[in-house]
């Protein structure tokens, strides 16, 4: 078998006790690698029901075929399990050297058992693993921990680490790696602190299997080249990811004030131009061919890493305009290890609630100075406040009822990423759809629903786009492992991907093939909700309430007095479970079940809910 | 009639500014503004008038406000 290493690592926290496996061709080509294998593992190991907190749960370290190879953008990781904050099945990427040196290490996939008693550090080395403290760290940030492991590795290992926000097992803690990069935002972090795991690091030595290495070697160096003067063509990488805010000001899409507004007279202070104008440095991931990361002086004067969710969700939603303060409220997200989206959005939603007298508080919009204790007492889960912040906005909802949960920006229990749908059926339901929570990375709809579409339309076409998305970008960037901003941003076909697996595999694959690959990951990520939620309902594909509320209409702009139909956006989920062949509740039938090759899956879901014909 | 033109992305760059205010003849397309703003139509972007994706030709308006944008698809 080329392609993949065919080895699993099986480490246990609890014995300090590991073995290596080996997967099949047939679990290879039908699950891929990333996502696919992260999914398919947890879906047969774990219990369901279990604490995604307590040691029955599963850390997973996922690579992909043509991850770590030189070729455009292949040095992401995936890292999932159950989600702390969701209860469904969670992951993320992320870019870090883990990717190239896992797989050189031997192996494509990692999974983490059991917990340990004392703060770890799990080292691996080719086909050595040691269990070794870490409690010299614990209670660092993940700044401090990255350079207390490159002093003793060096700069050239492979680095997962967690920060406070994870050792406190706030639920949107992510998993950090080198300067800027961090995944996993359904709560992986926490899942890494549950298991007293502080960091894994990570060197490998072994030649990558391939099945033709001399004309990936070409092939890959060729189009390192190409993807970067592409990008130095079109001028992406001046603004990168920061330049949507601008748009989205524009458009009425931008998140404000907990997203009850779309626009802001000073969004130009913290938009792509003002970020460029600030830059001190420029960051990207290994084998990164368009660098996103633009890092600036923070407030107190360190470098922070700034892409669009960041500014979005730590500026304009929560009405903070001094580019310095959003640059401070990153860089403790990025030290404690906390997701900036949901971070973003939680303490948005705190400010909102005690804006309208749901909860009392000192928090205002606007007020970057206290956000920045906030996220301190998120992180640490420091007195009442704290801990209620360390559980994100849908369990904040929860707790101070009075209403709240109308305006608790979430999906499933994860934070809106920064597009405010009040007028954007699709992205809607992009949103909705994600099977992980609202999460941006499955299906990024915006630019064709307002470009190619009528925006208050709810027709089938957008359903179809969310779906041909949610193949891509959910489906073959996170089984195959590569950043899309390849594809996505600077127009890099997609049937460059094929080549690449393809030449490393041997096989002959077409990109219909992935796509069946995707459908059944999908597919298998509800088996999974309805395993965890046999109430499960399709309200559960629905994005927040106040999307629909008409008293949240804007008052000006684009779209005054508008707001999303709840009766519409049935219609079009209708349109989505249809194409999808899911049933009314968004369950996948029998038949789709069978020709996805997911007849096992579907007898075992049907333990926890009937499925349909 | 006066139209403000914003730039985002490498299109500051293109054009020479970010946001600027022009007076126009009446009756001028948005296809005649890119001209004279010294975009090409070639180049991959997206348009909005007040908000709005533009349509091939549309006719401007006194007061209006034009984006023009890369074709962002999405972080």
């Amino acid at each position: 078998m080329f392609g993949w290493t065919g080895n699993i690592l099986r480490v246990d926290l609890t014995q300090k006790t590991f073995r290596k496996e080996t997967f099949s061709e047939e679990f290879a080509h039908k699950w891929v690698g990333g996502r696919g294998f992260a999914l398919k593992t947890l879906w047969d190991e774990l219990e369901p029901g279990i604490d995604p907190l307590g040691p029955k749960n599963k850390f997973i370290v996922a690579l992909g075929p043509i991850a770590g190879i030189p070729a455009p953008n292949t040095g992401k990781t995936v890292v999932a399990a159950k989600s702390p904050l969701t209860g469904g099945y969670g992951d993320g990427n992320l870019g870090t050297r883990v990717t190239e040196q896992l797989r050189k290490a031997g192996y494509d996939m990692l999974i983490v058992e059991g917990a340990a008693s004392e703060p770890t550090l799990l080292y691996i080395e080719d086909d050595k693993v040691k269990f070794l403290p870490a409690a010299e760290v614990w209670g660092k940030g993940t700044y401090a921990t990255n350079d207390w492991i490159y002093e003793r590795y060096g700069r050239k290992a492979g680095v997962l680490n967690i920060g406070q926000g994870g050792e406190n097992l706030n639920l949107y803690a992510t998993v950090r790696s080198l300067e800027g990069r961090s995944g996993g935002r359904p709560g992986m972090g926490a899942v890494m602190g549950s298991k007293k795991l502080k960091a894994i690091v990570v060197k490998g030595s072994k030649p990558i299997p391939q099945a033709d290495p001399d004309k990936m070697k070409k092939l890959g160096a060729a189009d390192l080249r190409t993807v970067h003067e592409m990008d130095k063509k079109s001028g992406w990488s001046i603004q990168a990811t920061t330049g949507i805010l601008a748009w989205c000001n524009e458009v009425a899409a931008l998140p404000v004030r907990n997203m009850r507004k779309t626009r802001h007279s000073d969004a130009w202070k913290i938009d792509g131009e003002r970020l460029d104008d600030a830059r001190i440095a420029t960051y990207g991931c290994p084998t990164c061919t368009m660098h996103c990361g633009i890092a600036i002086r923070d407030h107190e004067g360190r470098e922070s890493e700034l892409d669009y969710e960041n500014i979005g969700m730590l500026g304009s939603n929560l009405e903070v305009f001094e580019l310095d303060q959003v640059g401070s409220l990153n860089y403790l997200c990025d030290d404690y290890g906390l997701d900036t989206i949901s971070a973003g959005g939680v303490l948005g939603f705190y400010a909102d609630a005690i804006d309208r007298g749901h909860v009392a508080g000192d928090f205002r919009f606007g007020d970057g100075e206290r956000a920045k204790e906030l996220l301190r007492l998120a992180a640490l889960r420091e007195g009442d406040v704290g801990n209620m912040l360390a559980d994100g906005s849908m369990r904040m909802a929860r707790k101070i009822g009075r209403g709240s949960e109308a305006y608790a920006m979430h999906v499933k229990g994860l934070e809106v990423s920064a597009y405010n749908c009040k007028l954007c059926p699709g992205m809607a339901l992009s949103f909705g759809t994600s099977p992980i929570g609202a999460h941006h990375k499955e299906a990024w709809v915006i630019t064709f629903e307002l470009n190619q579409t009528v925006r208050d339309s709810y027709g089938r076409d957008k359903a179809e786009k969310v779906i041909e998305l949610q193949r891509i970008r959910g489906g073959l960037f996170e089984y195959i492992i590569a950043c899309r901003f390849p594809w996505v941003e600077v127009g890099w076909e997609l049937e460059h991907y094929p080549i690449y697996f393809n030449t490393i595999t041997g096989l002959h694959w077409t990109l219909d093939d992935f796509w069946k690959v995707g459908d059944r990951i999908y597919a298998l990520m509800k088996f999974f909700w309805l395993r965890e939620m046999p109430d499960w309902s399709r309200k559960m594909d629905y994005p927040p309430m106040a999307w629909f509320d008409s008293a949240n209409a804007d008052t000006d702009g684009p779209i005054a007095g508008k707001v999303l139909d709840l009766e519409k956006y049935d219609g079009l989920l209708d349109h989505y479970y249809d194409l999808r062949g899911w049933d009314k509740r968004g369950i996948p039938t029998r038949r789709t079940a069978t020709a996805l090759g997911l007849d096992d899956e579907a007898r075992q879901a049907e333990a926890f809910g009937r499925l349909e014909d | 009639m006066k139209v403000t033109v914003k730039m985002i992305g490498a299109f500051v760059h293109a054009a020479g500014f970010s946001e600027r205010t022009f007076d126009l003849a009446l009756g001028t397309t948005t296809d005649e503004l890119l001209e004279i703003v010294k975009i090409e139509k070639s180049r991959p972007m997206i348009v909005a008038r007040n908000g709005q994706a533009v349509t091939p030709g549309e006719k401007l308006e006194d007061g209006d406000r034009v984006v023009v944008a890369p074709t962002f698809s999405g972080g």
